[in-house]
């Protein structure tokens, strides 16, 4: 595995300002293609970002070999992403192993993160750091305020409503424990998230607490900026994407919320099915106890039963442990991602506002002032950026409901298959002494 | 017949009937070679003589249900329904039926035959008729007895009364059964009068005895606690099963929820849609297949009930030999009484307190020509006292060999039914495990082409 930057990715060293075409002449920067054309102004955003903000406290620099920020060549990468999946993976991120901390103050889970990259953005080849669940919320936070126009992976919900759940309990761990390595790995396979610095620290310093304290320093440029657009412009029209995606995100999280609702409902039925059931078999073996040549094939009835019901319970924890929480990520996904499209609508109101108020003055009309030139420069950014992520949301989205509704199945299988073989290996002992007699 | 000459109380007795063969039933299996089996007679019965008309099979069945309007003892209008009874004589040679009586019944004639037989067969566990009013129903079924799903069952169930009847070495041959099967008109007259309600025992007399016995025979004494303790423990059973078959119902039901959401949201995806929409199909499938499975499992509640049944017919026989085991000792210990009475005025000596004991001390001594005269009279009473109780020894000693011959045939049909019906259970929940797999196995195809 090379140790440079990922392939494909063009040349993102820095160039002058003078080689790169203007923004409102001619060319879209949206449609720029093929890695050897000329760089777009986003990478004046994108190399500023780059110097700036990518010096690891770990003593690492980017050096000039790659500035992974360029948005437009992101269009180029996408289209690269089979080959990252595959063996050109430099990063692999695991969380495992989680501990109980008791302290004074408090008691807590910490998790082990364990990291091994080629990458130059990394000193050593393998890291192992201890990380709790702020520290993730903490993570989560910082990546959306860098990189705005990026879609960030949810985290498991932070409190359980349920009131009744042990945070400490076996169960409840390992389901975050799993949610958690795969908000991480969502985050490593990103082209661009995962060279956050941010990202950088959280699986690399020893004391993030003391890194957590340098704050808002580290704000990037076009975090600043996209933080700072103002609200309140009314946008004129969304580009047909955009709109399609959120009418989209809306009906998905209804239909998702109902799934939850619905697959809710089904454990609550089996919990009282199973209360039953764990009466019921027991039914058996008293009257067992009461006959002569009947006992053993009553015996045998009520032990079936017992099996029974112990499948159902396996069937109802995984269902709890594995389904739900996934369900619950992705309304939490979509939530997110519509306050990024929101976002992104406002960057472009306030883009076509400024423009607007520009050619009202009838001024000089081949200079177009700075800031306008920003907003556009910044929206094409925002556009780009999140176009890419939007599709490979959809693809990552379809392959986990695959994984997900096909894992149910399984499940339901696996418990049908249990009751299945408990009830054939019976019936011989019931037929048995049938022939005796 | 099975009967005892009991003195005045029975005035008729039933005539010997004609035989009515081993019957087949179309449904079931033959189960004649138990007609060879205990066909206990009675002291001073005559054997029946073999003829023909063993070798003649019959079927029955209860073939039909029908909604009348009729009018009820207090000429007011009311709804029942009446059961169509079918004979049918196989022919021996060629195995072909044909139909040789078909009536119609209510369910209170079902009622009114059973009376008789339990009365006139003491020592014989009598079939039980399929409940009156739905009981341990689960909420999709219907506890009204109007019900087409509730009429039906009862239909089968009456038709396992007869077939079991039909098919029990002794109560076959009862004519008023054969009667019942054949004679529509008038029948309920011709029960009425065998006198029969007349020679029921009462059943504060049946309480009182069974309190008061000293030394019933200990078999019937565990049977009894036997057949209490089953009859607890099938209740109990009855009643978490319809429990669990409402939550079945709840837990399939639910899924059907999948199909419709599944649905909607295919309409919004693209390259899932295909997917989706087929899987939500396979969870109607799912949720819908439960009715059947449900309604097969009637069927095995049903088989459980008429043992829940039938343990009261066991206690029935227990009772019976508990009041004749009383009614010996009583008549045991009267004689023994009068027997000591007769001593003390033969000898003189008053050991007990009795009314001539006082009156002699207040008004003298009686002569010897009254006390030779009450001697007498004693003696007699005695003498048919001890006649009495040897009779009602035999007796008592005959219904026991008699009923525990019909408890021994009973266990054995328990035995082999309950079994049955456990290994039907059985399939019942392998076939609806497969089912499951299949349903799951087709929506599991149906997502990996998401």
């Amino acid at each position: 595995m090379s140790g440079g930057p990922p392939k494909g990715l063009p040349s993102t060293g820095p160039h002058s300002l003078l080689d790169m075409p203007h923004p409102l002449a001619g060319s879209s920067s949206e449609e720029a293609v093929g890695g050897d054309s000329t760089p777009s102004p986003d990478l004046l955003m994108a190399r500023s970002f780059g110097d700036k903000d990518l010096i690891l406290p770990n003593g690492g620099t980017p050096a000039g070999t790659s500035s992974p920020a360029s948005s437009s060549s992101l269009l180029n990468r996408l289209q690269l992403d089979d080959d990252i999946d595959g063996e050109t993976r430099d990063l692999f991120v695991t969380v495992d192993d989680p501990k109980k901390h008791v302290c004074t103050m408090e008691t807590y889970i910490t998790y082990r993160i364990t990291t091994k990259s080629t990458r130059v953005e990394f000193d050593l080849p393998e890291y192992s750091v201890r990380r709790r669940y702020q520290d993730f919320d903490w993570l989560r936070n910082k990546l959306e305020e860098s990189q705005p126009t990026h879609l960030i992976p949810p985290l498991p919900e932070k409190f359980v409503v349920k009131g009744v759940v042990d945070r400490f309990s076996e169960e409840f761990v390992e389901t975050r424990r799993k949610a958690l390595d795969k908000f991480l790995k969502r985050i490593t396979d990103h082209p661009v998230l995962s060279f956050n610095e941010h990202f950088n620290v959280f699986l690399t310093a020893k004391d993030l607490t003391a890194y957590k304290k340098q704050g808002m320093a580290l704000l990037t440029r076009v975090g600043e900026s996209v933080k700072h657009v103002t609200g309140g412009y009314k946008l004129r029209s969304r580009p047909l994407e955009f709109a399609a995606i959120g009418d989209y995100l809306d009906t998905f999280a209804l239909k998702l919320g109902t799934i939850d609702r619905i697959a809710q409902r089904i454990i609550k039925e089996e919990i009282e099915y199973l209360v039953e059931l764990r009466e019921y078999g027991p039914v058996y073996s008293t009257w067992s106890a009461l006959e002569g040549e009947l006992a053993e094939p009553l015996e045998g009835v009520s032990a079936c039963i017992g099996n029974c019901s112990t499948a159902l319970e396996e069937l109802t924890d995984d269902m709890t442990e594995d389904f739900l929480p996934v369900l619950r990520e992705y309304i939490l996904y979509s939530d997110s991602m519509k306050s990024v499209l929101k976002k992104r609508d406002q960057v472009q109101a306030e883009y076509e506002a400024k423009l607007e108020a520009v050619a009202l003055r009838k001024e000089d009309r081949p200079k177009v002032p700075a800031d306008v030139e920003r907003c556009q420069d910044r929206m094409e950014c925002f556009n780009a950026d999140l176009k890419a992520d939007l599709e490979r949301w959809q693809g990552n989205k379809r392959q986990d409901f695959r994984q997900l509704l096909m894992g149910m199945a399984d499940k339901n299988i696996q418990y049908y298959e249990k009751c299945l073989m408990a009830w054939e290996s019976i019936i011989p002992l019931l037929q048995e002494k049938q022939e005796a007699k | 017949m099975e009967q005892a000459p009991r003195g005045s109380e029975r005035q008729l007795q039933p005539a010997p009937l004609e035989p009515l063969g081993h019957p087949d039933s179309g449904l079931q299996a033959a189960v004649g070679e138990e007609a060879e089996g205990a066909r206990d007679e009675g002291p001073g019965e005559d054997t029946m003589t073999e003829n023909n008309f063993w070798l003649k099979k019959i079927e029955i069945s209860v073939s039909e249900a029908e909604k009348r309007t009729g009018r009820n003892a207090m000429n007011m209008q009311e709804t029942y329904t009446a059961y169509l009874i079918e004979t049918r004589s196989v022919e021996h040679t060629d195995g072909q039926s044909v139909l040789t009586d078909s009536l119609w019944r209510r369910y209170s004639e079902f009622e009114l035959l059973r009376n008789y037989l339990l009365v006139y067969y003491p020592h014989i566990v009598v079939p039980p008729l399929p409940e009156k009013r739905a009981e341990f129903v689960w909420h999709k079924l219907s506890a009204d007895n109007m019900d087409p799903d509730f009429v039906e069952r009862r239909r089968i169930g009456l038709e396992n009364f007869l077939l079991r009847v039909a098919s029990h070495p002794i109560l076959c041959r009862d004519k008023i059964f054969y009667l019942f099967l054949t004679q529509e008109g008038n029948w309920k007259e011709t029960v009425n009068e065998t006198g029969f309600q007349l020679k029921a025992d009462s059943r504060l007399k049946a309480l009182n005895a069974t309190f008061r016995v000293k030394n019933p025979d200990k078999r019937f004494t565990e049977l009894k606690h036997y057949s209490d303790e089953l009859q607890s423990v099938i209740s109990h059973l009855l009643r978490v099963r319809a429990r669990v078959a409402d939550r079945l119902y709840g837990v399939y039901k639910v899924h059907g929820n999948y199909g419709r959401v599944f649905s909607e949201w295919s309409a919004i995806e693209k390259e899932m849609g295909d997917g989706l929409q087929s899987a939500g199909h396979h969870m109607d499938v799912y949720a819908s297949s439960i009715d059947d499975i449900l309604e097969d499992e009637e069927h095995y509640a049903d088989q459980l009930k008429e043992y829940l049944f039938y343990a009261e017919a066991l206690r029935a026989v227990c009772r019976k030999h508990e009041l004749m085991q009383y009614d010996l000792e009583m008549a045991a210990q009267d004689l023994a009484s009068k027997k000591q009475q007769c001593e003390e005025l033969a000898t003189g000596t008053v050991r007990t307190f009795s009314l001539k004991g006082m009156t002699t001390k207040l008004f003298g001594q009686e002569t010897p020509e009254q006390r030779e005269a009450r001697i007498k009279v004693l003696e007699e009473q005695i003498n048919e006292g001890e006649q009495q109780l040897k009779s009602k020894n035999l007796e008592g000693r005959e219904f026991v060999k008699n009923a525990w011959a019909d408890i021994e045939r009973f266990k054995e049909q328990k035995n082999h039914d309950l079994k049955e019906a456990l290994i039907s259970y059985a399939v019942m929940q392998i076939s609806m495990c497969k089912k499951g797999i299949q349903v799951w196995t087709n929506a599991k195809e149906c997502f990996s082409k998401m």
